[in-house]
Parts: C-alpha cells; structure tokens; sequence
C-alpha cells in the first residue's frame, strides 16, 4: 500500500514515532485504503487522513513527560471536530503502560474540545498508572484543543 | 516549513517534515517523602513526630531505549554514628533496556513485584498514615533486591502485563518469629547470591481495575553447613494475590499473601528462633470521596476510609515450636484522606492492634503529609 510506503518514508527520521506504529494506526482508527498528506501548522505537523475524495479526519503526534519519560501519544479527530481516538505510540516509562490498552484509551472517544477531561471524573484512572493517566489525559486535551482550534481558523482543512 | 501547506504524494520522496522528536538524553528529578505525628499511648501523654521517609528520584535518559532510575531514601530525617534510628539506603536502582512493547530488560536494584505496596509506595498512592502492617510484618515492603530481570505487556492481550526477575536470595538468618522473612533482605547490600531466587508477576488492568498476581521462590540458606549449601536449601515460597477497584466515589482495594517455609523446623534449630512455617494473611480497604458527593465539580478528594488486615506469621509451626498467638494479629484502621492535588496528601487515622494472644494491644493516633513528583 502506497500511503504505507509514504508513512514509512516521511516518519522514518522520527524516533519518537516509529513508521509502522503510526501507520498501523492510522488505519485501525481510519480503517483500511486511506491517503494521508500532512500540513505544518506552528511547529506540529498535522496529518491528513483522504479516503478518495472524502476528508476523514486529521490528526497529530505528542509527547507528555510521564515520571520522567517522553509518551508520544496520537490524537486523531473527524471533521466534525469529535475526537475519533487516542492511540500511545511509545510508551517508555517502566511503570504505567496501562494507559495503552484499549478500554483506557477509549474513554476519549466521541469528546470535542469543549468537553470536560478530568481524571477521576469523566477519564477513570488506573492504579500503578496514575502519573501516566494524568500525563497523557493531559496531553490529548491540549492536541484536541489545538486541533479543533486549528480547524475553526482554516490553519487545517 | 512553518504554516506551509505540504503534500506528501504517494510513493514520492519529499524531505519529512517534523514530528515531535521523543527522549534525548536528559535527567530526571523527582521525589516523596511523608511526615508522620503518632501517639499510641492517648490524649494524657505526647505524642511523637517523624519525618518518616524523604526520597530523592534520580533518572537519566541515555536513548530512546535506555534509561536508569533510581531512588535514594533517608529514613527518619537523620544518621548519625553510634546512635538508634535513621537510615540512608538505595531503594531502588536499575538500569531499563526498552527491545519492544512486550519487553524491557531490567538490571539492577529492583523492587520485589509482590502485593501493592512494595512497588508503588509513593504516600498519596495510598490511605493511612503508615503502611498497611502487612505490609511491614507479612510482605516486607520496601522489598528490594539485585538481579535481572523482563518486564512488558503481554502481548496479543489487552490489559495483562508481567514483570520477571532472577534476584539474590533471602537470608534465614534474619527471619523472626513476629516478622517473617522481613529481616532476610539483602537489600543490595554486599548480598550473598548463594540462593538465586525468581519472582514474578502477571497483572490485568482495565479503567479503575486493577488485579494482579506475584510470587517469590528460592532457597534461603546461604550454602549454611547445617541448612544446606543447595541453590535452593531452605526454600521460601511466597505467593500473593491483590485487587483494587474504583468506581465512582468508592474505592476498594485488598491483598492475601501465603509464605510457607518448608525448612523452618531446622532454620529455627540452626538460629534458635520460633520461625513459622506458613506465614498468611491480608487485608481489605474500603474508601469513599465525600466530596464527590459534598462538591462534584472539585479535583480534589476528602476520602473516608476503613481497613481491615488479619495475618499471622505464625499460621503454622514447625513440630516442637509452640505457637504465639499474639503473633495472630488483627489490625483495623479508620480514617480520612484529604488530597487537594493528585500528588499531595494530608492524613489521619486510628488504629486498634489487637492479637488472638491479647499481648500488647494498643491503640494508634496518627497524622501524616506526603507528596510525590
């Protein structure tokens, strides 16, 4: 596939996200044959997501410091501005990698950046992993609220 | 290519633009610590204050994929030569080498992965002011030994990870009739790695739930002539299972652990102590957030808490050791945690010791501050 090759070659000087993870991505959350093509808006690159014609969504690559590591975490939102998912590409930290698994990361499903995020309220916590929850609840209202800001300004269409 | 608007054709070679680059090398401060105000002996007489734990986070990232962290504790505020009290030690200390997501090698000062406490010891973590007593007297938090070791997600499913070490040994030299296997440690401290021990543990998480399962077997010799100089003469084998359950303002959490100790007939012949030899017990912790009710709309927390342990470190003996009951001990615990940030903490409790022996019962008065960052 060629957006695979394209993804391949336009990640590969970035450690932070590796290729493969940020393809495989990119399709779990926008499904299979899609097109992507990315546009730079201040210092973040914003992917985004084609299938034929049709504009499915955009999104962009984080980090948050969890206890003392980077997690470089995706934040993907349809064109409605509703987040559509959160994905952890790398995850470093020793303690605290639960915030990858799926039934975390899905809480944030459906959010717009006006929703309230909060830890122990909407977001539930995971014990062990507190540092990490908080770091990356953090980090993906902030890409949602730059996202959704981006978009309301015409900097992403 | 700042606000340029850049097109990526398919299969063509265009310079990349920039993703936000992850770890270089850098270091890491961080830290906890908790004071404590205990009076176990009522309103008439003084109590004590304690700055029971100050703990310095030290972590350095040399790449994307190896990284140390470490932590240096000082017990009790003071050391000095010649005199009770005070303590400075490693905590822990190891070096990470992240391959992939299902694996990390670990090298190092680790901490044993058994019950909750033991890893994840930071005070705001945790209701009381001290540590849960199993935690002490049954499963010898901080517990931590030099070894190597993996840890990741387990993968293909969702939710379960592992941790597995090879650690130095215990020492039954050190085991004691009313705290188990706690004095056995090493700690890293110039330790015998007579009798290799494995420990491990798998745990399964979803939102607010967390269940995890660990054990520890190896011998505790130390290639002693009487006990036996095999890697695993005197063997300990110790297996625990914990859970901890959030659901809207209600917070659970419980742990059992059993050690048995099959050898203990000639360890306590060969240091003339009354070493049990099965060691058992738990607790359960129930919690409450009033002000998820008081005022929802707050970040913070006030929560009422009660907990209940039971253990034994004599649940069996060996034939020829005379049983202690007071060594059967029931710890109830109630009170509050208020927490104005995640990461700080301000506690009271009280605590009723009691013991099937009814040797020693006391009542405890205890206030607390902790943090972490």
């Amino acid at each position: 596939m060629s957006v695979g090759l394209a993804l391949l070659l336009l990640a590969a000087q970035q450690p932070a996200a590796p290729p493969a993870k940020l393809a495989a991505s990119l399709a779990r959350i926008f499904g299979p044959g899609t097109r992507t093509d990315t546009l730079g808006v201040d210092t973040t690159t914003v992917l985004r997501v084609w299938h034929g014609d049709s504009l499915l969504g955009f999104a962009a690559v984080g980090n948050v410091i969890g206890k003392d590591q980077p997690i470089t975490f995706l934040v993907a939102i349809g064109p409605d501005d509703r987040l559509k998912d959160v994905d952890i590409l790398v995850y470093r930290e020793p303690y605290g990698g639960e915030v990858a698994y799926e039934p975390w990361r899905r809480q944030f499903r459906g959010a717009r950046a006006t929703d309230s995020l909060r830890v122990g309220k909407e977001i539930r916590s995971i014990s062990g992993a507190t540092i990490s929850v908080h770091a990356v609840t953090l980090g993906v209202r902030r890409l949602l609220a730059d996202l959704t800001a981006w978009h309301a300004s015409g900097a992403i269409r | 290519m700042r606000s340029l608007l850049r097109w990526v054709p398919l299969c063509a070679v265009v310079t990349a633009p920039e993703l936000p680059l992850g770890a270089q090398e850098r270091t890491t401060l961080g830290g906890y610590g908790e004071v404590h105000y205990t009076n176990a002996t009522g309103p008439a007489t003084p109590g004590a204050v304690n700055f029971a734990r100050f703990v310095a986070y030290l972590a350095h990232t040399f790449s994307d994929r190896i990284a140390l962290r470490s932590e240096v504790e000082l017990e009790d505020a003071k050391v000095e030569g010649g005199k009770a009290g005070g303590e400075v030690g490693l905590e822990q200390a190891y070096l990470d080498y992240r391959l992939t997501d299902w694996l990390t090698l670990r090298t190092g000062l680790v901490l044993v992965p058994v019950g909750i406490i033991n890893e994840t010891h930071e005070p705001p973590t945790f209701h009381g002011v001290d540590r849960p007593a199993v935690d002490h007297d049954l499963l010898p938090t901080t517990w931590r030994e030099i070894g190597v070791g993996a840890v990741g997600a387990v993968p293909g499913v969702t939710g379960v990870s592992y941790r597995v070490y090879l650690v130095n040994g215990l020492r039954a030299d050190g085991f004691s009739a009313g705290e188990g296997i706690r004095e056995g440690r090493q700690e890293g401290r110039q330790a015998s790695f007579a009798n290799p021990s494995v420990t491990g543990r798998l745990e399964w998480a979803r939102p607010g739930l967390k269940i995890g399962g660990s054990f520890w077997y190896g011998g505790s010799a130390n290639a002693d002539s009487v006990l036996g100089t095999g890697s695993f003469a005197a063997p300990v084998a110790l297996v625990s299972a914990d859970a901890r359950y959030d659901v809207g303002a209600a917070s659970f959490r419980g742990v059992v652990a059993n050690i048995s100790l099959s050898d203990a007939a000639a360890i306590d012949a060969r240091y003339t102590t009354t070493v049990g030899s099965r060691m058992a017990g738990g607790y359960l912790e129930g919690a409450y957030d009033l002000l998820h009710a008081l005022a929802p709309a707050s970040p913070q927390r006030l929560s009422a808490f009660v907990r209940h342990e039971r253990y034994d470190t004599q649940a069996d003996v060996p034939a020829g050791v005379t049983r202690d009951a007071s060594f059967a001990r029931r710890v109830t615990t109630l009170g509050l945690t208020y927490k104005p940030t995640w990461n700080t903490a301000f506690k009271g409790d009280y605590q009723w010791f009691r013991n099937a022996g009814g040797a020693g019962e006391h009542e405890v008065l205890s206030l607390g501050v902790g943090y972490q960052f």
